[in-house]
């Protein structure tokens, strides 16, 4: 059956794609590698079961709360960091090692205050506000799974894919749409003629660091209904597969980060269902072989080789 | 006196001797080899990243192919320790030319790639399809060749060598033409320096001592499994021992090692989620306050640091 | 130089696109030893992309660069060094951690083989780096660091030496102090390609000019000629109001 893991890939993938984009707008703007991003999808996690646990609501609406919390703590921790650590011989490089020591520290704080047990939400919680809007409004309830030309999908599964495509389409507008963004996309191609030019380039990346970890963590939220639990260690692995995702669609390049989750979770199911027990080597073989073959993605244009 | 003839003199030997004397005084011999290993992997990411440039984040993967060369040249070819060694070195080797086409990459792309390459190299290492030949995740117990004392002595012939690579590098105008790549490698070429294969014989020579170490690693403690040998703590560790000291130097790295694994078997072992947060804070630190590692500290008076 | 002299190097032909853009469309010239020639022209002309081929930045796509009877275009920069080609940077990138004299030391050992090195004290003191020498390149001025470059290239004993704005930014002494240099270079049997914006300092010390335009040659011969061919003329006005 090919449909089943082409469809679950589809909504994989789009997943993926909000998955890495946020690191990819980081990479983009700053020239700053993020080895913490996976942490503030862990981070977002658990504010997702912060809001379920503890205040007894959909998870759904963690969303707009992470987005909110994580935009505020990357203008705070950019303010501390970055323009010390630009300021250093190869910025590039040590941000790298700095951003390793942030997850450390976030993955610490974590165990300590949370232990190292893996949490999940009951996978039909995610979305229940909107069923029962919908019983209000006297539609017939949908809490079971989608069924998508024949097959069953998890209804989580579909309201992740959903609110990814609506972030991604919500950051093609912030960099298309507005001022603060297109300044944006002008320090991504020149930052040094964009400093020329008078723009402000500290409050440009001061907000495209914090709504870079804002999108890590509105991820975050629906981690445990797409990979069914999360601990504080969670974060090392999602930095690797964002990696993965982030390259596939081109470094630098946002947007393109979208067919880059897509390919990645097509890929992903595909090798899952027919060769399940190699399918751990594929994120980091499709890496190296994209990095060889096609540095600048599968949509960039400039390549970087030595 | 020539300068490498000093350095050898009033660093490399005395140094060595000390690790050769101590066991006899010190009980904790366990701890004396692991300061061995370290001393090994952070001058290895000495030659690589101090001389050259190339962060190599997966370096690791180089130490695990050699403890499984190792082992398998015991299992399978029934081969005394100390040949084991010599092809876990070359194995380290091997994959060093296997993984040269990511020198192709710059900057960040190369960290990535080569992290990418080491979890590469653990997951197939690890599969249970291969536990014929590697016993998959199950580990390796090797009975024949347990011998501590040995090994012991085994590390500290390769410590011997891989401080005298550094010592010809700090003293010789191919090490300055490896620093004249890793600053500019066009304005290099234009001195007359063949880049790429400058590039490679550092590579080469950082995998080598790599895979040696892991070949050692795996005589001394004879039962391990894959996580172990892969654990990217090698990594990280080595890189951030050789960065806290100062790289392109020979006392940078030993300096480093010394401070940061002493301090970590003071307070590592009790709680490791709080030495966690300790270490990232240092990292953090050691990037934004002193990102060319203690010696600059002498270096930036105009003092010379051998 | 005697206009019988052997050309050390014949550019025939060069051809070198950027996707569509053609930054060299068959230029052709040569240099023989001992001379000075400069490469003049508008922005976008050509003339360091025609350095960058010499120097094996880029393969040429098409065309041929002969440098003492031997084909060498699209040959490795380091193999270029060794046969006796180079060049200065636009922009220099001497190795910046590195001291003055390691910078040298550099190119000492890996350059030419079968000339006598020079003698880092002497390089030192005839580009006045001596008190500089053992600080790090980071810590130079521009005008060091153009020196600094300059020296990079002749510590590899070079035949051909190739200059890309070299005066930009010095003061008039300066000027008159490295176009003596320059000279005294030629005079010892260099061969020398300068590509320069300062007309004056392009009059001061080259023996003949190629005009480049679009990738081609427009005119050649000296400059005082060439100031009052109308084509020349109309690229140089005609394109940049400022020149």
């Amino acid at each position: 059956m090919l449909a089943y893991p082409l469809i679950a890939g589809l909504l994989f993938g789009l997943y993926f794609s909000l998955v890495g984009i946020g690191l990819n707008l980081v990479f983009g703007v700053m020239r700053i590698v993020n080895l913490a991003h996976g942490d503030f999808l862990m981070l977002g996690a658990f504010v997702g079961f912060g809001v379920f646990y503890l205040a007894g609501l959909d998870p759904l609406l963690a969303v707009p709360l992470a987005f909110a919390i994580f935009v505020l703590v990357g203008i705070f921790l950019y303010g501390i960091l970055i323009p010390r650590l630009q300021q250093s011989v190869n910025p590039e490089m040590l941000s790298i090692i700095l951003f390793f020591g942030l997850s450390q520290v976030i993955e610490a704080v974590m165990t300590i205050m949370f232990g190292t047990s893996e949490r999940s939400i009951p996978s039909r919680e995610l979305g229940s506000l909107i069923s029962k809007i919908g019983k209000l409004l006297g539609a017939s309830p949908e809490g079971g799974p989608v069924v998508i030309l024949g097959q069953s999908f998890p209804a989580a599964w579909v309201i992740s894919a959903i609110t990814s495509v609506a972030a991604i389409f919500l950051v093609y507008v912030y960099l298309y749409r507005t001022r603060l963004g297109t300044l944006t996309r002008a320090v991504m191609s020149r930052r040094d003629e964009a400093l020329a030019t008078g723009i402000n380039v500290d409050r440009v990346c001061a907000a495209a660091f914090g709504i870079g970890l804002a999108l890590a963590a509105i991820a975050g939220v629906f981690a445990p209904f797409m990979f069914g639990s999360v601990t504080p260690a969670f974060g090392a692995d999602a930095t690797v597969t964002s990696f993965v995702i982030v390259v596939l669609g081109s470094l630098g390049n946002p947007l393109g980060t979208a067919l880059g989750g897509v390919v990645y979770g097509v890929c992903y199911m595909l090798v899952q269902t027919y060769l399940s027990s190699w399918a751990d080597l594929l994120p980091y073989v499709l890496l190296i072989l994209i990095l060889l073959l096609r540095p600048s993605g599968l949509l960039g244009r400039q390549v970087r080789v030595a | 006196m020539p300068s490498l003839a000093r350095h050898t003199l009033f660093i490399a030997v005395p140094l060595l001797a000390l690790f050769a004397i101590l066991p006899g005084v010190y009980n904790n011999h366990l701890l004396l080899f692991n300061f061995v290993i370290f001393l090994i992997l952070a001058q290895g990411v000495n030659i690589i990243y101090g001389f050259t440039g190339y962060l190599p984040f997966g370096y690791v993967g180089f130490f695990g192919a050699g403890a499984y060369g190792f082992a398998i040249m015991v299992m399978h070819f029934q081969s005394p320790a100390p040949l084991a060694v010599v092809v876990a070195g070359l194995v380290g080797v091997a994959l060093g030319l296997l993984l040269a086409p990511l020198l192709r990459l710059t900057g960040a792309y190369f960290a990535i790639a080569n992290l990418a390459a080491a979890l590469a190299v653990l997951h197939f290492v690890a599969n249970p399809a291969l536990e014929s030949i590697t016993k998959g995740p199950y580990g390796v117990a090797l009975n024949g060749t347990f011998n501590p004392t040995m090994a012991y002595n085994g590390a500290l012939i390769i410590l011997a060598l891989t401080l005298g690579i550094v010592v010809f590098l700090r003293n010789s105008s191919f090490g300055l033409a490896l620093q004249a790549v890793r600053e500019d490698a066009f304005s290099a070429s234009m001195a007359g320096v063949n880049v790429l294969k400058m590039r490679m014989i550092a590579w080469l020579a950082s995998a080598l001592v790599a895979g040696f170490a892991g070949g050692v690693f795996a005589w001394y403690v004879s039962v391990f499994y894959p996580d172990n040998v892969f654990s990217a703590d090698f990594s990280i560790f080595a890189i951030v021992f050789a960065l806290f000291g100062g790289v392109a130097t020979i006392t940078g790295p030993i300096v480093g090692v010394v401070i940061l694994y002493g301090i970590y078997n003071l307070i590592g072992f009790t709680t490791p989620q709080y030495f966690q947060l300790i270490y990232g804070l240092l990292i953090i630190g050691l990037v934004l306050f002193l990102p060319a590692g203690l010696v600059s500290l002498a270096t930036r008076r105009g003092w010379y640091v051998p | 130089m005697s206009p019988d002299a052997v050309p050390i190097l014949k550019v025939n032909d060069l051809l070198k696109r950027f996707g569509g853009f053609h930054a060299l469309d068959g230029l052709t010239f040569h240099v023989s030893p001992g001379e000075i020639l400069g490469l003049v022209g508008p922005n976008g002309s050509g003339k360091t992309t025609a350095i960058n081929v010499i120097s094996g930045l880029y393969a040429p796509d098409r065309g041929d660069v002969v440098f003492d009877g031997v084909s060498v275009g699209g040959m490795a920069s380091h193999k270029l060094v060794h046969r006796g080609i180079n060049r200065t940077f636009q922009i220099p990138k001497p190795f910046l951690s590195l001291t003055v004299r390691e910078n040298i030391a550099v190119a000492l050992a890996y350059g030419r083989a079968e000339v006598t090195p020079p003698s880092t004290a002497e390089l030192l003191v005839d580009f006045h780096l001596d008190a500089v020498a053992d600080r790090p390149a980071s810590e130079l001025n521009s005008a060091q660091q153009k020196m600094l470059d300059l020296v990079r290239a002749l510590a590899t004993r070079p035949r051909l030496l190739l200059l890309d704005e070299l005066a930009a930014g010095l003061n008039p002494t300066e000027l008159d102090w490295i176009a003596g240099r320059i000279k005294t270079l030629a005079k010892s049997g260099m061969a020398i390609i300068v590509v320069e914006h300062l007309m004056g300092f392009i009059e001061q010390i080259t023996d003949r000019v190629i005009v480049m335009n679009a990738g081609k040659e427009i005119f050649e011969g000296t400059l005082a000629v060439a100031v009052k061919v109308p084509e020349v003329i109309e690229v140089f006005l005609g394109g940049e109001h400022a020149a």
